[in-house]
């Protein structure tokens, strides 16, 4: 599982810069998309390759010999997933392309911004940080007000206001009121109700 | 007769002043979330699930009743008021409501879904009522064997069916089982797929993969391609006497009857869900409608809002009949849903109705006293989802963010799973990018365990016999079944493609398109008023 996102994040990498200024935008954007599609395939592929032969390393006790062992489910399901991989790619040499999701924000004639997405998931990452470290309000604030500026937010003090908000209402409400251990931070830790 | 009195007895518990409380506040949450655009049913029920954590059984199963029937009923406000062109066909309310917001008829629109959903949803709800015991009679006589003909047909219907192409549900269903697989293997004790993690032998919660594939995996799709410039929300005149006029009534009432007919049938087989469901009632609805009606579809037919609605209604009570009495969940939000009673150590199964019968008739009454309250609430707080529904898009998705990270973290409170759901939404983004459905995967990810389970139990009976598999009368007539059912999906989504590109109906991918032919619509309908 763990395996799949160096993929994601290298393919990141070459559309990470926008793709307008390319002045042949449209033959290389397609070419990129036709690669990514292809990658994604064969990185499924390749998962399933690894739960065969991860399969082989699960140890079977003795004595299970005539019922079925640990070993078997994730044989099938390697199988199944290298198969269907292999007839996606199939299917995309023959022409027939994925069809990328609707959606009522979804500008359908809008390029793939890699960026914004990369940027997004930083932000997100910084929680790993910051929960522990600076407590649960704050890195909603971070995540909140960081995702809002990025998409487009008008005002940065209004989005870091309400993210400020957010998090200490979710800390009373998760943390206080339904009990939930939110670490309230080093900041509110001494404010009784904030300590849940 | 029996389960009348147990159903009185389930009121009497619904009915207590909290858990009344309770079923309100997660009717209009749900609605609320669910009236969210980009917020499907799937991940209203996901984003929400730690409101439940804290409650005991019966209020977080009454508190998830009520979500799911708002976040089903949700998104058909959304639908109907939000103004994008290029709409995703698959909300097919949108294919007439929108156009009958843009002609000025919103809040009649607006009113044949929310009675349509009540109608369909209290008929389909009966209908459980006094089907799913009987199911769960008989589901008791079920072997191991039966148990996994039932969830291959499940994985096999889910997985090609749902998205544009067989083997990228198969993918899907592939990836999902793969993080099934994760964790500590039951009968030996060992670590399988874990990379040394010892965050991950407990294994990855299916809620991990719920939100991430839907909350997180949405959100970075969206950002990547996000709509800029202000919110188009199509207005709606005020005032009681505007909702439904005698004819909108005598022309809704047989569409909100044969929706429950198709709804209902097609929630309780693994066939899709509501998707399957709505499209199927807007096709017979187009196909019945006659004179004025017939000339309206495409242009704002109310039994083009009527119909759909209510089967997508009737089919999201249908999918509670196997999830109560099988176990077995048919749609992405029924895996969630099956989640959440597993936190309480509630396995959702044929014992059910004889180990917790209380719970679940508690529950069953609260699927009515939802219903009531949906439409309660609806139609007066209007205005209210309009409100929502213009909440700036990144101020919307940042909080989806959040939330999201709550979710995750709340769980067991360590950042590693906060980790697994970032690296699940990015798996998320690249499947909805090229095209993969994300619903087979969560499937995949709660049934893998089960299947391998059940499968395991049979060869044990059998001694290595793989012949066992198919020796009940049982198994046989699952996997015939599943043939039919295949066979049948693919037909039917042969006929959704071909409806869809059939030149009636506006091509909904361009917008160009959708302008050039909204403004003579709107002119049309008009003149006809």
């Amino acid at each position: 599982m763990t395996d799949s996102t160096p993929v994601p994040l290298g393919a990141t990498a070459p559309g990470g810069i926008p793709d307008q200024p390319d002045p042949a935008g449209g033959v290389g954007r397609a070419g990129r998309r036709l690669a990514g599609e292809v990658a994604f395939a064969v990185v499924s592929a390749a998962l399933g390759v690894y739960a065969i032969i991860g399969a082989g390393f699960i140890r079977v006790p003795p004595g299970s010999a005539s019922v079925l062992g640990p070993r078997a489910f994730p044989y099938a399901v390697g199988v199944l997933l290298v198969a269907a991989s292999v007839a996606v790619v199939v299917q995309i040499a023959r022409g027939r392309r994925g069809v990328p999701d609707d959606g009522e924000d979804v500008d359908p004639d809008a390029p793939t911004d890699w960026l914004t997405v990369a940027k997004l998931v930083a932000i997100f990452l910084s929680q790993l940080v910051l929960i522990e470290w600076a407590g649960w309000p704050i890195a909603v604030a971070v995540v909140f007000a960081g995702a809002a500026i990025v998409l487009g937010a008008r005002r940065c003090w209004m989005a870091l206001l309400i993210g400020l908000g957010l998090g200490l209402v979710t800390q009373l409400v998760f943390g206080a009121w339904l009990g939930l251990s939110l670490p309230a931070g080093p900041l509110l830790d001494w404010i009784p109700i904030f300590h849940g | 007769m029996d389960s009348l009195t147990a159903l009185l007895e389930g009121f009497a518990t619904a009915l207590q002043p909290q858990y009344l409380l309770i079923a309100l506040f997660g009717v209009f949450i749900g609605t609320a979330v669910g009236v969210l655009p980009g917020i499907g049913p799937a991940m209203t029920v996901a984003l929400l699930l730690p409101l439940t954590y804290t409650l005991d059984p019966t209020g977080a199963l009454i508190l998830f009743a009520g979500i799911y029937y708002g976040g089903m009923y949700g998104g058909s406000t959304t639908s109907i008021l939000l103004n994008t062109p290029g709409e995703s066909a698959s909300i097919v309310t949108a294919l007439e409501g929108n156009r009958m917001a843009k002609a000025g008829r919103g809040a009649a629109a607006l009113a044949t879904a929310a009675i349509g959903s009540f109608v369909a949803g209290t008929i389909a709800t009966v209908l459980l009522t006094f089907l799913a015991p009987g199911i769960a009679k008989l589901a008791v006589q079920l072997g191991p064997a039966d148990y996994f003909a039932l969830i291959v047909v499940a994985f096999l219907t889910v997985g090609a069916l749902l998205g544009s192409s067989i083997p990228r549900g198969l993918v899907s269903l592939g990836l999902g089982l793969m993080l099934g697989l994760v964790g500590t293997e039951v009968l030996s004790g060992q670590q399988r797929y874990t990379l040394g993690v010892p965050s991950l032998a407990d294994g990855i919660d299916v809620v991990l993969i719920a939100v991430g594939l839907f909350a997180l995996g949405e959100t970075l799709y969206v950002a990547s391609r996000l709509r800029h410039g202000p919110v188009r929300v199509i207005p709606v005149t005020r005032g009681w006497r505007s909702w439904l006029t005698r004819d909108d009534v005598r022309r809704s009432w047989k569409p909100w009857l044969r929706g429950t007919a198709i709804g209902f049938p097609i929630g309780t087989i693994p066939a899709g869900g509501a998707d399957v469901a709505t499209f199927l009632s807007y096709a017979t609805e187009r196909r019945l409608a006659k004179g004025r009606a017939r000339a309206q579809f495409g242009r704002g037919a109310i039994e083009g809002v009527a119909g759909p609605e209510s089967a997508n209604n009737a089919a999201a009570a249908g999918v509670l009949v196997p999830l109560l009495t099988l176990g077995l969940p048919t749609t992405a939000t029924a895996a969630i849903i099956i989640s959440a009673f597993q936190s309480y150590g509630i396995r959702p199964g044929p014992l059910l109705f004889e180990t917790q019968s209380g719970l679940v008739w508690a529950l069953i009454a609260s699927l009515y006293i939802g219903n009531v309250l949906l439409l309660v609430l609806n139609l007066p707080l209007v205005g209210m989802w309009v409100k929502v529904l213009r909440i700036p898009r990144p101020y919307l998705y940042a909080g989806i963010l959040a939330f999201a990270g709550l979710g995750a973290y709340a769980l067991h409170f360590n950042v590693f799973d906060t980790l697994t759901l970032l690296v699940v939404g990015i798996v998320g983004f690249l499947m909805r990018r090229y095209g993969y459905p994300v619903a087979p995967m969560v499937v995949g990810g709660i049934l893998g365990p089960m299947a391998e389970e059940q499968l395991r139990k049979s060869m044990a009976i059998s001694q290595g016999d793989l012949a066992y598999l198919i020796h009940s009368p049982f198994a046989i007539a699952a996997y015939t079944t599943l043939a039919v059912i295949i066979v049948t999906g693919i037909w039917l989504k042969r006929r959704k493609a071909r409806l869809e590109a059939s030149p009636t109906l506006v091509p909904t991918g361009a917008i160009a398109a959708v302008d050039r032919v909204d403004a003579p619509a709107d002119s049309a309908a008009r003149d006809r008023e």
